[in-house]
């Protein structure tokens, strides 16, 4: 059984729960059991938001992990806070715009990218969420931004779905970032 | 000499909307039979009894389906008028009206009286104000004015241990979603029949679609007030009207 | 029919929706405001009775008027507002009335946080209302089983006019999964013999539980737990799981299942001889089934997210012929399928 989980982490307003709808909805549609789990709540007041998605080949075995395969963190808090929480050997997407490029633990993967910066050039600030999403697709290779596209048509209401081309565009922004070559900090 | 008694000929008869044969328990002197029969026949005037739902409260109305020739359900106490509530909205065709005693409306139901006015229920609501709780042997309670003696307030009531009486009338008025609030009193012929007037307006709401219909209704309790049925009508008059007015509040 | 991912809140909304209810009225508390939220959307646009109500208690007296009407009506809540609620689920069951409850469990006791937890247990499956009575709790572990058992919910509270309990926590209320929304799949029981229509050529009837006669009260509380004897012989449910050669069979409610599953998997992949059994009636407790299993297992686990309180209708159960033995918390993340897996291992090894 091939299981795994994604955590997205930022502020609220970053549109954190809505990326892991949108990623849970694309492994949905790869077939995937899944499943979605949002802080909620009090918890969500000021600080940050997160969510975690798990996919399976098989039934999901747990909502809520230990640990996590893949982690976002689009500010620096959730960085702080999601760190440890990374399986050996996993990811962290972070967002350099609002994190601070620091590589506490050297068992781990880091893939720092301005994706607010990016946003901004992509003409909305908003659609960061979207690009980390185009990152995640690329090395985490859980599903395509084909998927993830169709998804977002799934998800967002029919007043925002003028907003799919800039969501696609943002997905392939995402996809197409090269890593920055580790370096020890 | 045998007469016979033809319709027409007839001064008194019961309510069609009251159980045949109803004996009702209350003490002697006690004012709720009156209103109980008063609700009877407006329900009877007004052609009703067959798409009536009554709400019983806890207290000595508690028994409200025993005499009234109409479905009926029990609530518990203090929550007749968010089972009322749940009655109408769920069967908007439907009469609703509940009967409650002054602790049971006021006190421990108050959020839910006052909530059920303030969202414009379709719903008549009879409240009996006797100034004390009956049922349970004459404690003091919401309606308990300044100075009366009861089982709970020895001394009589004084602001510093009970604080004030509510008047339920002039609050319930205050209320938006109220279309008429009342008050009336069962202690004289006249007033039996204004009183009636009252309750059928409280009705009439309801089925105009108005909202909220209440007739706060000062009653005797000559067990508790440890008075004869003539003395507890005289307190009534003496003690009563002057902190409960008689009339209507909002219509 | 294609799956739409769906969040347990919601699920139970439209499936109450499905299943018919004519009412529902609720007060918010956290985590089970998103039920309230969708009936204040869905139900006026179906011209259904959707009240915003002054409290739990009105909320719950609400839905005891409209069920003395026949209509199917429902409330949801959590924990201490469930608490709230105990007096007219009281009358409710003695009256004998059709409600359903949806209880979304946050971590106790008082107002302890919104985090998941399964504490109410003894809240859901014993009750605080006073005198002999008892209320049908149906425990989901899946949003699938949310949509499903609050079908069932809706059947069983008409077909045995009880109130039902559906427990759910917060994990499930909050979690989106993948779920498939059939039609309502009951036959619609018929109320036209006790339900208050207004008495149109008929006696009037009235429901209440004030009986002041001894021997007529007596009666009646016979008569309900002549029913109860029904509900328990007919409505037992249950999943269970690789229990047949098991030498340790797990017992859990809920949401849990799902972690517990998973450690039988990988444990079993270690050779170990381990099952689950999950109780999917709280009430009536599936007895029975536990009863065959304690002939054929060594050894019963029960793992809760509570200090233990569904550990003592297994005990009852078993009544001696196995151990019973216990590991739970009251709150945090749900139990790790690491750490049941180290239970199992010891208890196994424990002999």
């Amino acid at each position: 059984m091939t299981e795994s989980s994604v955590i997205i982490a930022g502020f609220g307003g970053q549109g954190i729960l809505l990326a892991g709808e949108v990623l849970a909805n694309a492994l949905m549609l790869d077939g995937k059991d899944v499943t979605w789990y949002p802080c909620y709540g009090a918890e969500m007041r000021g600080g940050t938001v997160n969510c975690e998605v798990v996919a399976s080949d098989d039934e999901v075995s747990s909502v809520n992990k230990k640990e996590a395969d893949f982690i976002i963190a689009l500010n620096q808090l959730s960085f702080e806070k999601f760190l440890p929480k990374l399986k050996k050997g996993g990811w962290i997407i972070a967002n350099s715009s609002l994190v601070k490029e620091l590589r506490s633990r050297i068992d781990v993967n880091y893939f720092f990218a301005p994706i607010t910066h990016l946003a901004n050039e992509l003409g909305e600030i908003r659609i960061s969420n979207i690009i980390s999403l185009g990152i995640l697709s690329k090395i985490g290779k859980l599903t395509s931004i084909e998927t993830l596209h169709k998804a977002l048509d799934m998800v967002l209401p029919e007043h925002k779905k003028n907003l799919l081309p800039l969501n696609l565009e943002a997905l392939e922004t995402g996809f197409n970032l090269q890593p920055v070559p580790v370096t020890v900090g | 000499m045998q007469t016979e008694t033809r319709n027409e000929n007839l001064i008194f008869k019961i309510p069609k909307s009251l159980k045949e044969g109803t004996k009702f328990p209350f003490c002697p002197g006690c004012d709720h039979g009156v209103a109980v029969r008063l609700v009877a026949e407006i329900l009877d005037e007004f052609n009703l009894r067959e798409k009536t739902i009554a709400v019983s409260s806890i207290g000595c109305s508690v028994m409200l389906y025993d005499w009234v020739n109409t479905d009926c359900v029990e609530a518990p106490h203090g929550r007749a008028l968010a089972a009322a509530t749940g009655v109408k909205r769920t069967n908007t065709d439907k009469c609703v009206f509940t009967y409650q005693g002054d602790g049971d409306f006021a006190s421990i139901g108050l959020a839910e009286s006052m909530h059920a006015a303030l969202r414009g229920e379709n719903i008549t609501a009879i409240c009996i104000n006797n100034t004390t709780y009956g049922m349970t042997g004459g404690q003091a309670g919401p309606t308990t004015i300044m100075g009366q003696v009861t089982t709970t307030s020895p001394t009589g009531r004084n602001k510093e241990y009970y604080g004030y009486p509510i008047k339920i009338a002039e609050q319930i008025a205050l209320c938006e979603g109220t279309a008429f609030a009342a008050r009336g009193s069962l202690d004289t012929v006249l007033n039996i029949r204004k009183t009636k007037e009252l309750i059928k307006k409280a009705f009439e709401v309801q089925l105009q679609g108005l909202g909220f219909g209440f007739v706060e209704i000062l009653s005797s309790c000559p067990t508790n007030w440890r008075m004869t049925p003539q003395e507890s009508h005289e307190r009534i008059r003496k003690e009563l009207f002057s902190v409960y007015p008689l009339g209507v509040y909002k219509e | 029919m294609t799956k739409k991912l769906t969040k347990g809140n919601y699920a139970i909304a439209q499936a109450a929706i499905n299943a018919g209810c004519d009412g529902y009225f609720g007060y918010p508390v956290t985590p089970q405001n998103e039920i309230g939220e969708y009936m204040s959307k869905k139900m006026p646009k179906l011209k259904r009775a959707y009240i915003s109500a002054e409290s739990e208690i009105g909320a719950i007296n609400m839905v005891l008027g409209a069920c003395s009407t026949g209509k199917k009506a429902m409330t949801s809540s959590s924990s201490m507002a469930i608490a709230l609620m105990q007096e007219a689920l009281c009358y409710i069951a003695a009256d004998e009335l059709p409600a359903v409850l949806v209880s979304v469990m946050r971590a106790g006791p008082a107002l302890g946080y919104i985090y998941p937890a399964q504490g109410d247990y003894n809240q859901a499956v014993t009750g605080g209302g006073n005198g002999d009575y008892r209320i049908i709790v149906l425990a989901p572990s899946t949003v699938q089983e949310c949509i499903d058992l609050t079908y069932k919910s809706f059947y069983l509270a008409q077909k045995y006019r009880n109130p039902v309990t559906l427990l759910a926590d917060g994990l499930l209320g909050q979690m989106m999964e993948p779920v498939e929304f059939k039609d309502y799949p009951y036959p619609e029981i018929p109320n036209d013999d006790w339900a208050l229509t207004g008495a149109k050529n008929r006696e009037p009837r009235a429901i209440y539980s004030l009986e002041a006669k001894e021997e007529v009260l007596e009666k009646r509380v016979n008569l309900l737990f002549e029913k109860y004897k029904v509900i328990e012989e007919n409505e037992q449910d249950f999943e269970e799981y690789l229990t047949q050669d098991a030498e340790l069979i797990v017992t859990c409610f809920g949401s849990l299942a799902r972690n517990v599953k998973s450690a039988v998997n990988e444990c079993r992949k270690q050779g170990l001889k381990v099952g689950m059994l999950r109780p999917i009636t709280l009430y009536p407790f599936p007895v029975y089934k536990i009863q065959e299993l304690a002939k054929k297992t060594k050894k019963i686990l029960v793992i809760e997210m509570n200090m233990g309180q569904m550990v003592r209708d297994v005990q009852l159960a078993v009544n001696g012929k196995v151990p019973v033995k216990f590991f739970g918390k009251a709150v945090g993340k749900w139990i790790e399928v690491e750490t049941i897996c180290e239970k199992i291992k010891k208890e196994i090894g424990n002999g």
